[in-house]
């Protein structure tokens, strides 16, 4: 479970996040909508432990024992998953899955991979001639074969075809339905309702709505959204 | 660590422009290391013929009189040191043969410098030149973006997550890019090893193992400090700009700056003054009295006392043999006054360019390389003082023959025998230790880990400030 408790965090004179409180039990995906600047980023760097908040407390457990997570249980995929372009979809798989310290086989590697929608023809090919979507299966198997109780994802659909947005989405789902915690910042609005089972709209650092998103339909979110935007 | 690390040696092998780079200075090393070896093997074969022709003549020689034996002298050829493929140091301008003779000291003639073409007159291509100019140059190229490359493509939030620590991908990155430059010293250093195993001994190998840690260290401490730049910048450009500027200053400027400054702090006498002021102190005396006809007039009477004898020719002995070495004594110090004034100065300025490292790592390391290389100004100089000392104890060995071995005063037809020529032992160099010469090197030494401490501790204090975003 993710929570978020009273954040506050400012950039010299501008307020990123302000009071900003949030939970995201495992099994949930929860959505962060907002504008440019609204502070969705912000939130996902407070979480990852790259920024510290000004005031307010960040907690990780696991729901079972109510242990903190720790890094190592923690998978990210940033917008734009920037891989080394020398080694292979499954070279740098393996690399990453080394550094946290898990060792996989390569037919176990290129499963993970399978299973992120990369075609078995582009596992050993290199990174450098692969497309944004295909570097983000590849950040999405990173994280996946970490097994991680938490995820958190900094527009992960940007860049992605349809069927490989709809892809990831189920994907998502079956993360979640395995308990883990994930939580994903999009401008997608059609993507975060149709993935999410929670949606939290900020508005300049302030978390001004949320939403069960079975309890909307994409239009009615665009409208509940827009609406917040225009004041 | 290690993963990183291994993971940076696939990238450099993968990446072409790195790996043609690393081809041409492999290559390079090669050939210039061999090309060095195979100069230096000329050179020492020509110097083995030459000296072995000399000694030939001085051991046919006639029966005849030892002073003329004196005037026709010999000569001590410098030894050319196998690292002087590596690092020819000041080899080339200082001249390789110096006449040894009586009543004369005589200047080091026939530098590499003077009798080559236009074209190799400033040196020639060795290996130093690679180390200390192309390599660094590769090194800081290669270390300038390696942090920032993975901040700003967000790859290292993915290392982070991934359990790694900054510190670690920092320090990972330093190690696989120093380990280049290892590569291709190592390379040079298994070059000279292949080349020049039948010449190798313990004194060798050491100095060529402490010639490379040098330059190992020094490698260290620029990508320490280029790293360190580009955190301290969070710019890769600004990062090698600076580090550009750094590195001209170091390799062009300050040395020039620092060598004009001591020529100023510490002046040496020129050439004329220096050789007017020894002849006039050889006729006047050392300080100005004493003149020679005074000191003649004195060394006969005391010969003359101490044989118990009125006149020269009643004396058992020749005197002008006796005459010959007093003068020849008196010039040695002569010689020792002004040498070793010289001498001093020199080191003084020698001293100055060594504090010199504290605030520019290359001279330390520039120096050390010469050093180790056994091609710099302290060789040089010990060559001079082991060539003089011989040559004081072959004149005096000559005029000693001529003195005490039969001839009388006023006997100027005597000869000394083939046998006496051939029993006069030939000058061989001593190359000095690179342990005795060990205090030589400690200012260069310690301005090189001083700037290993500081630009390691510029980089962890960079580091541990260093964010992910």
């Amino acid at each position: 479970m993710i929570t978020l408790d009273s954040i506050h965090k400012s950039f010299r004179n501008h307020t990123a996040l302000e009071n900003l409180c949030l939970k995201v039990a495992s099994g949930d995906i929860y959505g962060l909508l907002g504008a440019n600047g609204a502070g969705k980023s912000t939130t996902l760097n407070l979480v990852l432990g790259f920024l510290q908040a000004d005031s307010g407390t960040i907690h990780m457990t696991h729901p079972e024992h109510d242990s903190t997570i720790t890094s190592n249980e923690i998978g990210y995929i940033p917008e734009n998953v920037q891989l080394y372009p020398y080694l292979s979809g499954l070279e740098n798989l393996e690399y990453f899955c080394t550094l946290a310290g898990r060792t996989y086989s390569q037919i176990e590697l290129s499963n993970f991979l399978t299973t992120c929608g990369l075609q078995r023809e582009a596992h050993e090919q290199r990174t450098s001639e692969y497309s944004k979507g295909m570097r983000q299966k590849v950040g999405i198997a990173i994280a996946m074969a970490k097994q991680a109780k938490v995820y958190l994802l900094d527009e992960p659909a940007s860049g992605l075809d349809p069927l490989a947005s709809n892809e990831l989405s189920t994907l998502l789902k079956n993360l979640a339905a395995d308990g883990a915690a994930i939580l994903m910042a999009s401008h997608d609005l059609f993507r975060v309702r149709e993935t999410c089972t929670r949606i939290g709209i900020l508005k300049r650092g302030r978390l001004v709505k949320e939403i069960l998103s079975n309890d909307v339909t994409s239009k009615e979110l665009e409208d509940i959204y827009l609406n917040f935007m225009k004041d | 660590m290690i993963h990183i690390f291994v993971n940076e040696w696939r990238g450099f092998i993968r990446n072409r422009v790195i790996r043609y780079l690393s081809l041409f200075f492999l290559f390079s090393l090669f050939s210039v290391s061999w090309l060095g070896i195979v100069q230096n093997n000329k050179q020492m074969d020509a110097q083995k013929h030459a000296h072995e022709h000399i000694r030939a003549q001085w051991d046919a020689m006639e029966p005849s009189n030892p002073h003329r034996a004196a005037h026709f002298g010999s000569y001590a050829f410098k030894p050319i040191s196998i690292l002087n493929s590596i690092d020819e140091g000041i080899n080339a301008v200082t001249g390789n043969v110096l006449r040894l003779e009586g009543h004369t000291q005589n200047e080091i003639v026939y530098s590499e410098a003077s009798q080559s073409l236009s074209m190799s007159k400033f040196g020639k291509v060795k290996p130093s030149l690679l180390f200390q100019f192309l390599i660094p140059l590769f090194l800081i190229f290669l270390s300038f973006n390696t942090y920032i490359s993975e901040r700003e493509s967000s790859r290292l939030r993915l290392l982070v997550i991934q359990g790694a620590t900054i510190p670690r991908v920092i320090f990972a990155k330093v190690m696989s890019i120093w380990s280049i430059g290892c590569v291709l010293l190592l390379l040079t250093t298994c070059v000279q090893l292949m080349f020049n195993y039948q010449n190798l001994d313990r004194e060798i190998l050491s100095r060529l193992f402490l010639l490379i840690s040098c330059y190992g260290l020094y490698y260290l401490v620029l990508i320490n400090l280029t790293i360190s730049l580009s955190l301290w910048f969070k710019n890769a450009t600004a990062s090698l700009s600076v580090m550009t500027v750094i590195w001209v200053s170091w390799t062009i400027f300050l040395p020039k700056i620092t060598g004009n400054a001591v020529e100023q702090l510490i002046p040496l006498p020129n050439r004329i003054e220096f050789q007017a002021s020894m002849t006039a102190d050889r006729e006047k005396g050392l300080d100005g009295h004493n003149p020679s006809d005074e000191r003649k007039k004195k060394l006969e009477e005391e010969t003359l006392k101490k044989y118990n004898v009125e006149e020269l020719t009643d004396l058992p002995i020749n005197f002008a043999g006796i005459v010959m070495q007093a003068d020849e004594e008196y010039g040695n110090k002569v010689w020792d006054k002004h040498f070793g004034a010289l001498y001093q100065q020199l080191g003084r300025q020698k001293n100055i360019i060594q504090y010199g490292g504290l605030i520019n790592p290359f001279s330390a390391t520039h120096s050390l390389s010469m050093g180790t290389a056994g091609t710099d100004m302290f060789h040089h100089l010990e060559f001079l003082r082991q060539a003089e000392r011989y040559r004081r104890v072959f004149i005096k060995t000559l005029n000693d023959e001529y003195a005490f071995g039969g001839a009388k005063t006023g006997e100027r037809g005597w000869k000394a025998d083939t046998e006496f020529f051939q029993s006069v032992k030939d000058f061989t160099y001593q190359q000095p230790k690179i342990s005795n010469l060990a205090s030589k090197y400690i200012l260069d030494f310690l301005a090189l880990l001083f700037w290993f401490a500081v630009s390691s501790l510029s980089l962890h204090i960079s580091s541990k400030k260093a964010s992910v975003l």
